[in-house]
């Protein structure tokens, strides 16, 4: 490991300038949901493309069926921004009348998101007047084991037939069965890929797929809220920086000089 | 007073104040605080634990439903809970020889295995499927990846020494590079979110709708 | 008006039965009747080996399980081959486990190494020690970097591990090696709080990790990687002690030949009747 630059006291060797990154990230953050100027967004295809599976199912009368992932951690972050997305999905299939099926499960830590998902799915049929149509039993916690949790999913998808497989969240190695499964019963699947190993295969067995952060920044992009989606500014900043990181650190390194090295140290 | 601790508020400062627990103590050197991070650990392992024991109670009330409305394939469910009981005997016997072991070794074990290994299967008929040259971009993926599958065969490289350089560049450069480029991608997406979070600008983590907010 | 009935449709829509069916015989027939085809040993695989084979007996091993059950098959010959090779130098080994399912992988272990380790009279307490699952989080990993003993204090039959050569293990700075065997439950946690500090580390991982993981020995945080079960295989080859990874590669090898196979039909059949269908 390289030598960095310099060391503060109290602060642990070569984390200052992640603190300073991070400190200047939530300002930075800050500062544009306070501005409140709506950013360019590209469009994100999966994203756009939950309603028109929702209204595919509704159309077939078929069900959808909508998992938030095993949450290996609890409540991580793919796990906490799929909750946002399946009160999305959740609303519009009590809009449109449609069953919603959500099977949970996966890890330990997936019990401690269920009663969140439970009251995510409640809240949104409460909202649409369709309270009476929640059903707790279709949002059935099937095993704590992943693979079991996987056994139990696939059934789910063979005997219920679903119209369209939303798969958001943190899926690991199950998600190449799910969606092998869901493509083989007709359903139209949206994935998140989560798991860098993941993508090209997700990417050749799904419909639609969520690339990295389009999974974290769906619920902002699907609220419409002009502050959540100001906050991708300064992701779009961060990720300039890193680009000049990258080039300058190349031109550096071949010009025999490790300041970069060092830099990125510190 | 109810009304303070259920309301957003009080979820934000329960946020906030967990969030500084585990930042302060990873950039900065207090003692006191690692020392509170190793209680932590403690409280999140029997959390963990008991996060178990709800799982099997919640098993037992969605098996027993099944089986007392007599639904479909409730043998099934009927079998789990015998499969949940023995386990717990034979683990209160001794885990690391008798039945539990055995059933560690002889059940548990090629049951995950097989759950694991029917991967290729699905990966096999989605290769068929979607491996397709529909396009210039579908083509030169294709390319790739039949160097890399045909270098992944252990003989090839035996038989074609000269295969060996062209599959490393294209997994040490080409996915290695998508590798850290996704690896920047999500974390940056990890952190704003989570500043969304803290700032409570993603109500829905917190169990709220706009509606409510 | 029915659609035609031809080879190229039939290769275009092959059944998924048909499929499994030849998988299932290709892989199944060669583990029946093996035909112990060449295997080339990687460069991954020497560098992996050398910094094994460099340990000696002075040195301590944090031998980590960071596997549930269901990948271990795939880097079971990675896990019996590298704890062989630690035995054979005399290094001290510590098994810890991330998962509570890797806590049922020492005992299947030992009893596959008994002879090697009768051999070289490996013994409990003296030469290794198993932890049992101690790593059921980050906070655990880094806690355990920080102040070892102030995180375990037993090993996974509840004996104190106090005058053992863990003894001499206090933080980070004190193991040699850690050696991670990993289907990535834990393994980034390892990144942050050990191997970014400079403690050596090596990791055997499967196969769908290996791209995500490079940059990691590239940076010199990994000495070195074992990819998945062919890097057990290779392994075995280079300590010449055949097992479950060399008995695999003839179906390895089959199988992958398979795939290919199959996409490329496929891809006759999207060309002679796909595109024909969509251009009439």
């Amino acid at each position: 490991m390289s030598s960095p630059l310099f060391t503060i006291p109290g602060i642990i060797e070569g984390r200052f300038l992640g603190l300073l990154l991070n400190v200047i990230l939530v300002l930075l953050v800050i500062y544009y949901m306070r501005e409140g100027r709506l950013p360019y967004m590209r469009r994100v295809a999966g994203l756009d493309a939950i309603e028109e599976a929702v209204g595919r199912s509704a159309e077939m009368g078929r069900p959808v069926v909508c998992s938030y992932g095993i949450a290996w951690d609890g409540f991580d972050y793919w796990t906490v921004a799929a909750l946002a997305v399946l009160g999305y999905v959740a609303r519009l299939c009590a809009r449109t009348g449609t069953r919603l099926i959500v099977p949970t499960g996966g890890s330990d830590g997936s019990l401690i998101v269920r009663p969140v998902a439970v009251e995510t799915v409640r809240t949104a049929y409460l909202l649409e007047g369709k309270e009476e149509e929640f059903d707790e039993k279709d949002l059935p916690f099937l095993s704590g084991q992943q693979y079991a949790y996987t056994g139990g999913y696939i059934g789910i998808l063979q005997r219920a037939r679903p119209g369209a497989v939303i798969m958001l969240g943190s899926h690991y190695s199950e998600a190449m069965n799910i969606t092998e499964t869901a493509n083989a019963v007709g359903a139209l699947t949206i994935t998140t890929g989560c798991y860098a190993s993941n993508l090209a295969c997700l990417a050749c067995a799904s419909d639609y797929i969520l690339i990295g952060e389009e999974g974290t920044a769906a619920g902002a992009y699907l609220s419409e809220d002009p502050a959540q989606r100001a906050s991708f500014r300064a992701q779009d900043i961060y990720k300039w920086i890193a680009l000049a990181f990258l080039i300058l650190g190349l031109i550096a390194i071949n010009a025999g000089s490790d300041f970069f090295v060092r830099l990125l140290a510190t | 007073m109810s009304a303070f601790f259920r309301s957003r508020e009080a979820m934000l400062i329960v946020m906030v104040i967990s969030f500084l627990i585990v930042f302060i103590p990873y950039f900065f050197n207090v003692p006191a605080l690692e020392e509170f991070s190793t209680t932590w650990i403690t409280i999140a392992a029997i959390v963990n634990a008991f996060t178990l024991v709800l799982a099997v109670y919640s098993q037992f009330r969605r098996g027993i439903y099944f089986i007392r409305t007599g639904k479909r394939a409730w043998g099934f469910k009927l079998w789990m809970l015998i499969g949940i009981i023995l386990m717990i005997i034979f683990a209160t016997m001794g885990m690391e020889k008798g039945p539990y072991s055995w059933a560690m070794q002889a059940i548990i074990t090629p049951l995950s295995s097989v759950n694991y290994g029917i991967l290729a299967f699905y990966l096999s008929s989605t290769c068929a499927r979607a491996f397709r040259a529909r396009n210039l971009k579908a083509f030169a993926l294709l390319v790739a990846g039949f160097i890399v599958l045909f270098y992944q065969a252990p003989l090839t490289g035996a038989i074609i020494p000269g295969i060996e350089p062209v599959a490393r560049y294209f997994t040490e450069t080409f996915a290695m590079a998508f590798a850290r480029v996704f690896a920047i991608s999500v974390t940056l997406g990890a952190i704003v979110f989570g500043i969304r979070v803290l700032l409570g600008k993603e109500p829905m983590v917190l169990g709220f709708t706009r509606e409510e907010r | 008006m029915s659609e035609e009935r031809n080879i190229f449709r039939m290769l275009a829509e092959i059944d998924r039965r048909i499929i499994y069916l030849l998988l299932f015989i290709v892989v199944t027939v060669p583990i029946l009747r093996p035909i112990a085809m060449p295997l080339a040993v990687s460069p991954d695989t020497k560098q992996y080996y050398k910094v094994l084979n460099s340990l000696g007996p002075d040195d301590t091993v944090l031998f980590v399980l960071d596997t549930e059950f269901s990948g271990y098959m795939e880097i079971q010959s990675g896990v019996l081959a590298s704890a062989r090779l630690i035995i054979e130098k005399g290094a001290k080994m510590a098994i810890a486990c991330s998962h509570p399912e890797a806590t049922g992988i020492p005992p299947m272990m030992f009893s596959y190494l008994r002879d090697v380790m009768e051999k070289y009279d490996y013994k409990y307490g003296e030469d290794y020690v198993v932890l049992g699952y101690i790593f059921p989080n980050e906070a655990a990993v880094a806690s355990s970097a920080q102040d070892f003993h102030g995180v375990v204090k037993e090993d996974w039959r509840g004996r104190p591990i106090k005058g053992t050569f863990l003894d001499g293990i206090h933080d980070w700075k004190d193991w040699s090696l850690i050696a991670i065997f990993s289907t990535g439950v834990r393994s980034d946690a390892f990144i942050r709080h050990y191997g970014l500090r400079g403690t050596p580390m090596v990791i055997n991982c499967i196969g769908v990790m290996i791209p995500t993981t490079k940059p990691y020995v590239d940076t010199g945080i990994f000495k070195a990687l074992l990819p998945s079960m062919r890097g057990g295989a290779e392994l075995e080859k280079l300590i010449n002690a055949p097992g479950p990874g060399l008995a695999a590669m003839d179906c390895f090898t089959f199988g992958h030949y398979l795939v290919i196979f199959f996409i490329i039909i496929a891809n006759i059949g999207y060309f002679g009747y796909v595109r024909r269908r969509a251009e009439r």
